[in-house]
Parts: structure tokens; sequence; C-alpha cells
């Protein structure tokens, strides 16, 4: 099968998938393609749908491909669904970011970070299905743990936890100079032990 | 028109320019906790975080726990916890230095605040960049190919409409009625919280049952009605937490009808449900 025609293929899966399709998942697929081939061609298809002027582009996120409209077209989309409510609050915003980075978290280590209560704004995001409980910590008390969904990478543009922008380091900040950066959240040495029921979190988890 | 301290403006309201005395719109910056309020403090006060003035700075944060008090607005109690450490610092801070040998460590009292601040900072920082990448669904948006919307295609038996659901809680309803019963103290009425854990048992004893045989039963603390009321809620709870599905029968057109089954979800034996009551509820 030739280049053109494994490309109209993979353009039309990632479009009639409403979720990210994996490079693994279309190698399936896509008569005699593997997972690199079809990172070749993504890459093609964007650039063609750039050199032709096309108001869509194809993501990386949550460890798959999806199709979005170019963030220029944001006003028209938003006069077109005018219901669609993604507003996220200050302290939402800040609790998923203590989520993202510190994860799995307990809900006290989260309130001990932000200073006040975390309850009700955990609930708002486990509902928005941006954060789930992803097991206890085996102390006393067994806490829950929290984390975030494949659904957090999908919606702030991210293909995994790795590609969060590097927490800046705390001495930096006071300094106002560029120390070096702490490193990225799954790098991090977790101190609290894993509940041995849960899998090891892998670079994508469809949930 | 300005709340000051220490001859430096702090807050700033100003006057709606209205009919009388009473009308004042009050911008008062809100603040995400007291760890931001300090945050904002030591900005304005334009000091080292390393070496906070802390009389200064404690006493700027008590005039602004006052003016929200004046206002009638709710002081969370986590305001008045920082306020207490603060006073503890200070008065530490007064304390004479003991003179102990040359090693002795000297902890900074203010040394713990800072560091929770840095830190808080920190992920306010991250907070305001994750703010900022393109969002889906508020800047792009995914390039659906005639799946409708953001909700996920249901399997055609798992489908259940809410009007069934409705309709069969109303036909428990009326063949439970139970006879006006004198009035009398009864026990606290069955929870919502009970209710689920009661539903989940049973459905661990049976695979299936059916939403009515959920909701009738023969005896329930707080009267028959109450249970009723409670299962209906316990079971959308669970519903909602993935602990149990709910399902019904589909004719030729596709048109969900027929009993409405219940189930146990994916998610019955992970046990979070059951924690997240607890957490959350």
């Amino acid at each position: 099968m030739d280049r053109d025609a494994q490309r109209r293929i993979v353009e039309a899966l990632i479009a009639g998938s409403p979720e990210p399709v994996s490079a693994a998942r279309l190698a399936q697929i896509v008569p005699e393609a593997n997972a690199s081939r079809i990172r070749e061609l993504v890459a093609e298809l964007n650039a063609h749908y750039e050199e032709t002027g096309h108001a869509l582009e194809v993501w990386e996120v949550a460890g798959g491909y999806q199709l979005r409209t170019r963030i220029a077209f944001a006003p028209y989309l938003q006069a077109l669904q005018p219901r669609r409510r993604v507003r996220l609050s200050h302290a939402a915003l800040e609790t998923l970011a203590v989520v993202a980075y510190r994860q799995p978290v307990t809900r006290a280590e989260i309130e001990r970070i932000r200073g006040v209560e975390a309850g009700p704004v955990l609930r708002g995001l486990i509902e928005r299905g941006l954060v789930r409980i992803r097991g206890h910590r085996e102390v006393p008390g067994r806490p829950l743990l929290y984390g975030t969904t494949d659904h957090f990478l999908e919606v702030f543009g991210l293909a995994d936890l790795k590609d969060l922008p590097t927490l800046r380091d705390l001495r930096e900040l006071a300094a106002g100079e560029a120390a070096s950066e702490d490193a990225p959240p799954e790098a991090e040495a977790a101190p609290a032990p894993r509940d041995p029921e849960e899998p090891l979190p892998g670079p994508h988890e469809l949930h | 028109m300005s709340a000051s301290v220490d001859g430096q403006a702090t807050i700033a309201f100003e006057p709606l320019v209205a009919d009388g005395p009473h009308r004042y719109a009050v911008k008062l910056p809100v603040f995400e906790g007291p760890l931001d309020l300090l945050l904002h403090l030591i900005r304005i006060n334009e000091v080292d975080v390393h070496d906070i003035p802390v009389a200064r700075i404690a006493e700027q944060y008590v005039a602004y726990l006052e003016l929200m008090r004046e206002l009638n607005l709710e002081i969370a109690g986590e305001y008045l916890l920082m306020a207490a450490t603060l006073a503890w610092i200070k008065s530490r801070m007064l304390l004479p230095r003991e003179e102990e040998a040359a090693e002795a460590e000297e902890v900074d009292p203010r040394a713990e605040l800072v560091a929770r601040l840095l830190e808080y900072q920190a992920f306010k920082e991250a907070a305001g960049e994750l703010d900022g990448r393109p969002r889906l669904g508020r800047d792009v948006f995914r390039a659906e190919v005639g799946a409708p919307g953001e909700c996920p295609t249901p399997e055609p038996e798992l489908a259940v409409r809410v009007l069934d659901l409705v309709e069969a809680y109303r036909r428990v309803v009326e063949q439970q009625a139970e006879p006006p019963a004198p009035h009398e103290l009864s026990h606290e009425p069955v929870t919502v919280r009970e209710c689920m854990l009661a539903v989940m048992a049973r459905l661990e004893r049976d695979e299936v049952v059916s939403f009515e045989d959920l909701l009738a039963v023969e005896q329930a603390r707080g009267g028959r009605r109450a249970w009723m009321v409670a299962a209906f809620l316990a079971v959308l709870e669970l519903a909602r937490w993935e602990a149990l599905l709910l399902y019904q029968g589909v004719d030729e057109e596709g048109v969900p009808t027929g009993t409405i089954r219940v189930r146990r979800g994916p998610e019955a034996d992970t046990g979070h449900w059951r924690d997240a009551i607890s957490e959350v509820m």
C-alpha cells in the first residue's frame, strides 16, 4: 500500500475517533504500517494541513492522536456552543496543579500545601473527570490517594505527565535567579509507599 | 477610600455613586487562603520573603481580617489559624536568644512558614500556567465526526431513560402506600449512606436485582417511604460512581423498554465508592 493511501487511512481513523488513539493502535489497523511509520504519517498530515491552511490539526494528547480545531478559531466555536462550561476556578486550578505534580497525593497533603480545605474542590474535579482516586496510602487511617486522569491530559493538551512544565525550584523563586529546576513529576522520588494492588502508572492508562 | 495600615494603603474599596449611604461596591481582592493573602502582603510591602518583618506583616494581616469582619464576610478557620501562627512566630522572634555553644543551631521561627509560602507560590504559578495552556472545550475543540458531544456512546443494552426510572419509582410508591400513621416520635430515618451500603450488599448476594425490588422493603427505620427515597438516591449515587449499572431491554427500534435492572458495576470491587462516601460526602 502506498504512503498516500496509508496517510489517508490514518487521517480517517484519527478523525473518526473522538478519544485520542495511539500510534500502536493505528499501526494495528493501517495495513503495512508500524508505530514509527504512523508517527511519520501524522507529521506529514500536519504539514499538509499547515500548507493548505486547514482549520484542523492533529494533537498528541493522553498518549494518542486527536484531531482538533486550531486555536485561532476559538471565538467562532464558542459562539456555536455557548452552553459549554469549562471554567475552572483558581482554587480548582491550584488543587489540580498540586495533584498533577505530586500524585499520588492525599487530601491532607493538598490542604497542607494550599492552606485551605480541599474536599469540595476535589469532588468537583472528580466529577469533571480530571482527578481520580488511585488507592490508599498504607499508613494509619489509610487516606485516599488522588491522581489525574487521562482526560486531564486530554483537556490540557499533554501527551503524558512528563510533558508538564517543570515546577519552578523554590529557591529560584525567592532569589529570582534561574537556578536548577525541579525534576518532572514522575521522576520525583515518591516517599509514600504504593498500594501494592495499584498497578504502577504507565505513561498512559486508558480508563 | 481605603483601609490603611502603617501609613501604607493595603486594601481599597470604592463607593458606588448611587442613592444613599448604603450602596458601596467593595473591591476587595479575593484570596485563595491565608497563604495567598500573606504572599500579597509580602509583595506589596516589597519585603524579602526570606526575611519577613513579622510584626508588620502580622499587623496588616490582622487588619485585613478585621476588615472582613466589618464587611460581614465569613472568615474561614484557616485564616484564624494563620493569625495564631503569626502571633506565635512574632513571640518567638521577640524572645531573647540564648547564648549557647558556637555550633548551636538557631532555627529561624519563620523558616517553616517561609517554606510553605514558597511551595504554595510554586503551585500557584503552576496553576496559572495550566490555565494558560490551550484548553479543550475553551480554545481548541475536537473535530467531531458524527459522534455526539462529550457523552461516551452508551451500549444499547445499558441505556435507561430517566423517565422510566421515575416511573418505576412511582409504581413502587403506589404499591407500598402506607396508611397514615398516628403522629408519633420516630427514630431518625434511614440515611442515603446506609442505603448505599445495603444496596451493594444485596448486589453481592444476588447478581442481578430489579430496580423496583431495591426500593420496596418490608420495614425500615423511619418508614418505608423514607427507605424508598433514600434508596432511589443511593442507586443514583452508586450509578454515578459506577459501583452499579442500571439497564433495560431494548425493543426493535432501540427504544429502552421493560423492567429496569441493576447489577454490579466495574467500580463495585475497588471500593472507591465506599471511601468516597466518608471522604467527600
